[in-house]
């Protein structure tokens, strides 16, 4: 019997540092910790500044899904004064998170993770006359020819794997990961005429947002999104499509405990009627969601604060890390703490955040007939059931059926917006107050409490975002995290190049910047 | 790697290179002999510390020429942990490759504030990230502090943090590494400012002229307030009173008389929009004192005037 560990350090192409290590027996994998391997403090360092504050710098966390940050921060701060937007602050709310996470999905997608799929050196067999891949590929035959120290970085080197085979699948996906990116500046421009600017929207406030929403802007947004439409309902959907008949086995590989938990995510222009609805489904049981369910656990994570499980959100002001020398002696010791993140469980179990768990839940309440059409449909053309969702492809599939669901909703939202009108409704911070609010981020559920004191100053803050739920370390149980638990049972053809750990990984399309805050 | 033909990629760069405001020393026949291998590429490395990534998405989303386009025809890009499909071991192998082979011969483009006082604070590779910052800046024949975190310690430098962050201008200064850094505050850096940067640098072989915060004086010699479309209304004394009102935002918490930047000159997202013409204060965020105690506030509110200007915080 053969036993090899594998260690990926860093795993790159992923918001952040994050380390993971397999333990490899004949080929499988039968063990695996994932280490997220920076810490910032953000939500304790938060107390004492102006309650507003709270909103720029948590969008701060993360430099990849700001806006969900930002409207969390927004919606637990309203939560607090007891408001709500009015009706063009919802609609304008909705398009700027909207907009950013569609360019979201095609970052992920595209920029992150097709690379692992398609082979880019295909490029070179390209007969066609696309002026766009033909330019790649005398630019990679150039690269390969000269005596760089470095040739045809950054797209080389790479894990040497098995590739897509097919030279169309590889020359569309090439092309279009090009054309991505212009697809991504139209959607932050789209963002940033009513954000102010992407990354980082500043004008998603409690209360709505600061900006005026005159005809112009609005027509500009509606162009942008419209020139978005048609790559996203068409190449992205059809690229994964190609991807699942060149790569079948990733529907079963990377299945996770096919736990899920989502948050209610846009809603119409009163707040309500979310497209996409909160939840959880365990065991294949959906049921509405319930915040008392949720404890975070810090044993395995490097925090010296007690108790280290069943801890509350808002229930403690200090969450005090351990210092270098302790550190060094956890990584030395056998069974010893080995993240910055920690370990949030909803009903004691292991829940699996992101696009799956929205698809799933939504569909299971049955709140979104439209939604239901369009997945039984892909459902049937691929032959697909919920059970293969839980795999690579199938997180992978679910973002391309979210963004086609989020670019109509913002379209509709567009129309509904009435010009001219203020989309901001302005409060005092409020003293001795409490919120709560949710979201979903790109890559899953958000939450965000606030608790202010008698100077509307922040008196405690607490964050539990989506990768710190896929991403987790094990808890007090010894159970493992949800990612962890993807990577058990994977079968490595070469150890030296396991891109099958990498896929799996990035297809939960982990934020370690959000993970550990 | 390029989404254009040549001739389109050296038209639409040219408009790139008059918008980042490098028309007046860079030309279509430096371009060319860039094209042709006269004029050396620039190499560059590209590490986050403590970041959130925001300065790279930013940058993947300049406009006119795709960010490829930039980075591999104007540049030798060795490695970016976004882009490049190196992963595990052989990032640490290019790192330390790069580092002997390129020594002096590549501009280090820094995103993130490098934690000091806990050095595990951020992992790479089973090193502490400071140690590849020192390794990889005493190698390179510049540096660059991509935003304000890497410029000032923005965010991650806040009131209230532990891990002790240092910008990569304070930390080569600690590390007695003597190399140029050259400062682009701005949460997120502004992708125009690094391609400015990179075409000087490709011309001159030397970074632009700085201010004594060792940021170009080409864009941060003026405060956003000098700049203001609002600035007359600010001398007529007509301030907003609430957020929608026509008028100075500056009693509505705006920070741009302490914040030098250009942003009513280059403004977000290939000029689309700024915060001030968004209806929003400016929240100062290429200033060194981001993040404040108190930004967007009420007209009237106490705070911000005079009780809570020298706050202590807790902890």
């Amino acid at each position: 019997m053969s036993e090899r560990k594998i260690t990926i350090d860093p795993l790159t192409r992923i918001e952040g540092h994050l380390k993971f290590e397999t333990i490899i027996k004949d080929g499988v994998v039968t063990d695996a910790k994932c280490s997220a391997e920076m810490y910032r403090g953000i939500e304790k360092a938060l107390i004492g500044y102006d309650a507003r504050v709270a909103q720029q710098v948590t969008q701060r966390v993360c430099g990849v899904c700001p806006y969900a940050h930002a409207e969390a921060a927004s919606l637990a701060l309203e939560n607090a004064m007891g408001i709500k937007p009015n009706h063009n602050g919802q609609l304008l709310r909705n398009m700027i998170v909207g907009a950013y996470q569609l360019q979201d999905h095609l970052l992920h997608f595209y920029i992150l993770s097709a690379l692992d799929f398609i082979d880019i050196t295909a490029v070179l067999k390209y007969e066609g006359d696309d002026d766009s891949v033909l330019s790649v590929k005398k630019w990679v035959q150039n690269e390969l020819k000269s005596n760089k120290i470095f040739p045809a970085a950054p797209f080389l080197p790479r894990y040497e794997a098995m590739y897509a085979k097919g030279n169309n699948t590889n020359f569309t996906a090439i092309k279009n990961y090009l054309e991505a990116i212009k697809v991504m500046a139209d959607l932050t421009k789209a963002v940033a005429i009513f954000g102010a600017k992407a990354p980082h929207p500043v004008t998603l406030e409690a209360g709505g947002v600061t900006t005026i929403p005159t005809i112009g802007k609005l027509a500009k947004y509606r162009s942008l999104i419209i020139s978005a439409r048609n790559f996203i309902k068409d190449n992205y959907l059809n690229d994964i499509i190609a991807v699942a008949k060149e790569f079948p086995e990733y529907f079963k590989i990377g299945a996770g405990y096919g736990d899920y938990l989502s948050y209610p995510y846009l809603p119409d222009e009163n707040g309500e009627n979310h497209l996409f609805v909160g939840g959880s489904t365990i065991d294949g049981k959906y049921e509405e969601l319930d915040l008392k369910n949720i404890f975070e656990d810090h044993k395995y994570s490097y925090y010296k604060s007690k108790p280290d499980s069943n801890v509350r959100p808002l229930d403690s002001t200090d969450l005090t890390p351990i210092n270098y020398e302790e550190f060094k002696e956890e990584q030395k010791k056998e069974g010893g703490k080995y993240s910055w993140s920690r370990a949030p469980r909803y009903k004691g179990k292991i829940m699996e955040v992101g696009p799956v768990a929205r698809v799933i839940n939504t569909y299971k309440s049955g709140k979104n007939k439209k939604l239901n059409t369009l997945v039984d449909s892909i459902n049937k053309k691929l032959g697909l059931t919920f059970k293969e969702y839980n795999s690579v492809l199938g997180r992978h599939l679910c973002r391309a059926i979210m963004a086609t669901t989020i670019i109509d909703k913002i379209l509709e939202d567009t129309e509904k917006v009435i010009p001219d009108e203020l989309a901001f409704v302005e409060r005092a911070v409020p003293k001795n107050a409490v919120g709560f609010g949710l979201t979903e981020a790109t890559r899953g559920a958000l939450a965000h409490w606030i608790e202010t004191d008698e100077n509307g100053l922040i008196k405690n803050y607490d964050m539990i975002v989506p990768t710190t739920w896929n991403i987790s370390p094990k808890d007090a149980s010894g159970a493992l995290g949800a990612v962890e638990k993807m990577l058990m049972g994977t079968k490595i053809k070469d150890p030296d190049n396991p891109i099958e750990l990498a896929r799996i990984v990035r297809s939960t399309d982990p934020c370690l910047a959000c993970s550990v805050h | 790697m390029a989404i254009l033909t040549r001739r389109d990629a050296i038209k639409q760069m040219l408009k790139v290179i008059a918008a980042v405001g490098a028309a007046n020393f860079f030309t279509v026949q430096d371009l060319i002999a860039m094209e042709n291998g006269r004029m050396i590429k620039p190499n560059i490395v590209w590490l986050h510390g403590s970041s959130c990534s925001g300065c790279s998405t930013s940058f993947l989303n300049i406009e006119d020429v795709s960010v490829l386009d930039i980075l591999t025809r104007y540049t030798n890009i060795i490695y970016h942990p976004d882009i490049s499909l190196a992963t595990g071991k052989q990032v640490t192998e290019i790192l330390n490759k790069a580092s002997k082979e390129l020594k002096d011969n590549y501009l280090f483009v820094v995103e993130g504030s490098i934690p000091v006082a806990m050095p595990h604070a951020c992992m790479m590779g089973d090193r502490p990230i400071m140690e590849w910052m020192e390794q990889m800046s005493a190698s390179a024949s510049a540096c660059v502090a991509g935003g304000t975190c890497a410029a000032f310690g923005g965010i991650t430098g806040m009131q209230g943090m532990d891990a002790g962050v240092m910008s990569i201008g304070k930390f080569t200064k600690y590390k007695n590494i003597n190399k140029p850094v050259v400062s682009l505050p701005n949460c997120p850096m502004k992708p125009e400012h690094l391609v400015y940067v990179i075409f000087h640098y490709a011309k001159f072989k030397t970074i632009p002229e700085l201010d004594a915060e060792g940021r170009p004086l080409r864009f941060f010699s003026q405060t956003v307030h000098e700049r203001c479309i609002y600035y007359s209304e600010f001398q007529e004394k007509n301030y907003a009173k609430k957020i929608g009102d026509s008028g100075c935002l500056l009693k509505l918490g705006c920070q741009g008389p302490v914040t030098k930047n250009d942003c009513m000159t280059i403004g977000h997202n290939n000029n689309t929009n700024t915060c001030i013409k968004a209806g929003h204060p400016c929240i100062g965020c290429a200033s060194e004192h981001f993040p404040r105690q108190i930004m967007l506030h009420t007209f009237k509110d106490e705070r911000a005037i005079s009780k809570f200007r020298h706050f202590k915080f807790k902890g």
